[in-house]
């Protein structure tokens, strides 16, 4: 086992972890996986994958640019590196785009929807078209190695004429959407924070990327020749160290400059955490790699090396996290809540890039991107066939390694795929409220009216009728403690000065129970509710009343047995019919819709009911939000 | 252009408005989640109504003249009609949420809940008043006070300037909406001892008293910040392809004339893009 090996399958791990992630964010949505909300719309995927990962690819096109256009031909031994670290982060960007888009299958519309206003149409197009140039740049590579297929052999004969053309048009198109990138957000000037938002947010970043893929091809120099057991290509890495120096000097210039010019340098001494991220920023990406490689002495050790060159890597791609959402209003202010990346976004952003890494080590095994292909790293497994301390047989030694990714990447998979809780999933972000236990049996008297004349109101009864927990108890209902009994038995109310409902159910008074009078078969509650005709189940008064009806009465039958009160009467006479015209119309054809309101008369009533309710402990000038009553 | 003026001191808060919409809209009832900010509004909320004790508010698409979220949208599903309103085409989005970054009163809202998501926000009616369907917004017919109500947005100014001359001593002395980042539909009167500024998204420099060059003005429209780096996408593309042109070119005749190189100039790129190929040879 070493390096490599050892790398390749922590990548396969982290792989197999990711892709069940990516499953439960297809299945689920991005409301339930990300962090990510209407305050802060854009999270970790667009500030590290794809405005980090377009940064962190500049690489290429710096390195491009040194190579052929300006002559610095020591720098070509990593070349092909760069322009493959520049070929897989883009496809790294375009997968993790992937999974930030909301409706990522309509990604290609973007070619035929135009509307170049847009900062993020110009993005778009400028990544399309430089993925595109940068396979054409590094097709040479794989096709080289296949001299004897005639057609092959003719396309790396026309790619290799047309190599500094693309190297142009590849800058051309670098330099547009890197500075685009900063474009993006000049039109949030009421998001961003002053120290970050710049009118010439653009050139920043523009200058930032060139620095950072200097940066990027140091880091990604040592790591492959620590990974591989190589030599450090020394005498590359001072030629970049003294470009970076510069490109310190002018960033830093830049920075600060406009900072100053603008009249934002007040923001530098705020005591507030949007201050301490800057100076946070500015120390990793410009005060810690400035001291390393500033002091000759410490740039001989390749370790203060490797500080300096991952630490002004961290350092831009922190200022991206910055820019892209940490110093957004919604993290500095009250306003909103603090965004921080679930433990999903973290796993899709750390798969993409271990996808990345991984094909990386394809090439470069396979393909000759360096000057010498590295020998393969796995060659000492083949001592014996049955490897590892569990024994297990994985295969003749050609396809050990094979065998072992591919269990790992399953094995990851499998079991974060198992651990993921759909409920879990399902119910994120829904408000729980606490439940207690009923109090009483379960025979309650209810007391509604607050006359003294409980009615007697049977739980398990209602239980029984299949009637679930929240049709009466919805606490969660903002302004809704409880559904009284008249929600359902919606004409228990219907009673006038004739009948007293109440008296005859209650135990003070007759005392009957509800099926003396109404009908037993005949089901309550919900079905009973949307019955049509409900009077025709209850019982006639002179059924228990014999002398009801005097012999010498005018009147021979009663045909109705509720009378309305007068509150009740008025109601129904006019708001009555308004509000069963509404019901068969549309919303506004009506002449008067208004008068099925009732705030047309009771303008009092909302602020009555709102003060009681919401505004017990109410903060001083403090908006909140009015429960919508309509929704039940 | 259709827009609509809020009077503040007339609403009374009975969220008919809210109810009106949801009706239209055919809008399901909303379950608080986390994703959802704290005014109200939300994927199944296009209309909110605040209130601070007093007084009551209420939050919509401001409908901007020049709208932000129109000019960002990378393949135009949003746009402003000829009627005001600022329409969304759902078959276009893809869905990149970057209309919601950019709005200055933060109002475009997502379907965080659904795994094939949309943007969701007041679009004043617009396909019924198209379609005849409708005379006006389906919130200011439902108000039962006139707080709200429908019009041309030069009348409803003229409305506006009339109501605050009439009561001075009530009405605050600004027309929220008239200026702002260059003006919207959906204005505003207010009370003297209810400023709206609240309404406006948070400003930093507002906030601090610090009025920092090259920002744009409260009344500038938004599409104006990036106007110039898309005008400068052109020169900077062209620009940058002749200076690396130019520049290669000089450096490889540089570089011939010094003669560390053989004749053939075309030899030596070769070479130095190929790296090891001539060992193979």
């Amino acid at each position: 086992m070493n390096r490599i090996s050892k790398a390749k399958q922590i990548l396969w791990i982290i792989l197999g972890v990711a892709s069940a992630v990516a499953v439960t964010r297809f299945i689920y949505g991005l409301g339930v996986t990300t962090n990510l909300t209407d305050n802060s719309p854009w999270g970790f995927w667009i500030g590290f994958d794809v405005m980090g990962g377009v940064a962190l690819a500049g690489g290429g096109f710096v390195i491009a640019a040194f190579n052929y256009i300006f002559g610095k031909k020591e720098l070509h031994p990593i070349a092909r590196a760069a322009i493959l670290t520049a070929f897989l982060g883009y496809a790294a960007v375009a997968v993790g785009l992937l999974f930030d888009l909301g409706l990522p299958w309509n990604i290609w519309h973007m070619i035929i929807y135009w509307n170049p206003h847009s900062p993020l149409f110009e993005v778009g197009w400028c990544v399309m078209l430089y993925l595109s140039v940068l396979t054409l740049e590094f097709s040479p590579v794989v096709l080289e190695k296949y001299p004897k297929i005639p057609l092959l052999a003719k396309i790396h004969k026309i790619l290799y004429k047309i190599r500094i053309p693309l190297v142009i048009l590849g800058i051309m198109l670098s330099t547009l959407h890197q500075s685009s990138l900063g474009s993006l957000f000049l039109a949030m000037p009421y998001r961003l924070h002053p120290l970050w938002y710049s009118p010439i947010i653009p050139v920043i970043f523009f200058v930032s990327a060139v620095y950072l893929g200097l940066m990027m091809v140091m880091v990604e120099s040592m790591t492959s020749s620590w990974l591989y057991k190589r030599e450090p290509e020394t005498h590359i890495l001072m030629k970049l160290r003294k470009y970076a120096l510069w490109m310190i000097g002018i960033y830093a210039a830049l920075r600060f400059g406009d900072i100053i010019f603008r009249g934002a340098g007040l923001f530098l001494f705020d005591a507030a955490w949007g201050t301490y991220l800057f100076w946070m920023e500015i120390f990793i990406s410009l005060v810690i790699p400035l001291i390393i490689l500033a002091i000759p002495r410490l740039t001989k050790s390749i370790n203060f090396m490797y500080i300096a060159a991952l630490s002004g890597v961290i350092g831009i791609v922190f200022n991206r996290l910055n820019v892209g959402g940490l110093t957004h209003l919604n993290n500095l202010t009250d306003i909103g809540t603090f965004y921080f990346p679930s433990w999903m976004e973290l796993f899709i952003s750390a798969g993409v890039v271990s996808l990345a890494m991984l094909a990386f080590f394809f090439f470069i095994e396979n393909f000759k991107v360096w000057e010498h292909t590295p020998e393969d790293p796995d060659a000492p497994v083949k001592v014996k066939p049955k490897f590892n301390s569990f024994n297990i047989y994985l295969g003749p030694t050609k396809v050990v390694n094979r065998t072992k990714f591919s269990f790992m990447f399953v094995l990851a998979f499998a079991l974060s795929f198992a651990l993921i809780s759909g409920t879990e999933i399902e119910n994120k972000g829904i408000d729980s409220a606490q439940v207690s236990r009923a109090r009483g049996g379960d025979t309650l008297l209810i007391d509604g009216n607050r006359n003294n004349y409980g009615v007697t109101f049977k739980h398990v009864f209602h239980q029984q009728k299949g009637i679930t927990c929240g049709q009466c108890h919805h606490l969660n209902k903002p302004g809704d403690k409880a559904t009284g009994c008249y929600e359902c038995h919606s004409d228990m109310y219907n009673e006038g000065d004739a009948f007293r409902h109440d008296w005859h159910s209650s135990s003070e008074g007759a005392n009957l129970s509800c099926f003396k009078c109404h009908d037993r078969n005949i089901s309550k509650g919900k079905d009973y509710k949307y019955a049509t005709n409900k009077n025709s189940t209850v019982k006639k008064c002179e059924e228990c009343h014999k002398q009801l009806i005097p012999g010498d009465s005018k009147i021979k039958e009663i045909k109705s047995y509720i009378t309305v009160s007068y509150t009740d009467a008025l109601h129904k006479l006019c708001i009555g019919c308004h509000e069963d015209k509404l019901k068969t119309d549309s919303l506004i054809i009506v002449n008067n819709p208004n008068l099925a309101k009732c705030s047309k008369c009771h303008h009092e009533v909302q602020k009555f009911i709102y003060e009681r309710k919401l505004f017990e402990n109410f903060e001083n000038n403090k908006w909140v939000v009015l429960p919508n009553r309509f929704e039940k | 252009m259709k827009a609509i003026l809020t009077d503040i001191t007339k609403c009374i808060g009975c969220a008919e408005c809210v109810n009106a919409c949801k009706v239209i809209n055919n809008l399901t009832p909303d379950k608080p989640r986390e994703w959802q900010k704290n005014d109200g509004l939300s994927s199944k909320n296009w209309t909110s109504v605040l209130s601070n004790q007093k007084y009551f508010v209420r939050k919509q698409c401001r409908h901007c003249i020049e709208p932000a979220c129109a000019s960002v949208c990378p393949v135009g599903a949003l746009h402003k009609t000829e009627m005001g309103a600022v329409v969304y085409d759902k078959d276009k989005c893809l869905g990149c949420r970057y209309c919601m970054m950019a709005c200055p009163y933060g109002i475009p809202r997502y379907d965080w809940e659904n795994s094939v998501p949309y943007i969701k926000k007041c679009i004043l009616c617009y396909d019924n008043i198209k379609s005849g369907k409708l005379k006006e917004p389906a919130c200011t017919s439902a108000c039962p006070t006139g707080a709200t109500i429908f019009g041309e947005r030069e009348g409803l100014i003229v409305e506006a300037r009339k109501r605050i001359a009439n009561e001075p001593h009530k009405y605050l002395n600004q027309i929220y909406g008239e200026k702002e980042v260059g003006g919207t539909n959906v204005i505003y009167i207010t009370s003297k001892d209810c400023p709206l500024d609240f309404l406006f998204y948070y400003n930093h420099r507002v906030d601090k008293g610090r009025n920092l060059a090259g920002n744009p003005e409260i009344n500038e429209p938004l599409p104006n910040t990036t106007k110039w780096a898309m005008g400068a996408v052109p020169f900077a593309f062209l620009g940058m392809g002749a200076i690396m042109t130019g520049t290669y070119w000089v450096i490889k005749r540089r570089q011939e004339r010094e003669g560390n190189i053989t004749d053939n100039g075309q030899q030596i790129t070769d070479n130095v893009k190929d790296g090891g190929s001539n060992e193979q040879d």
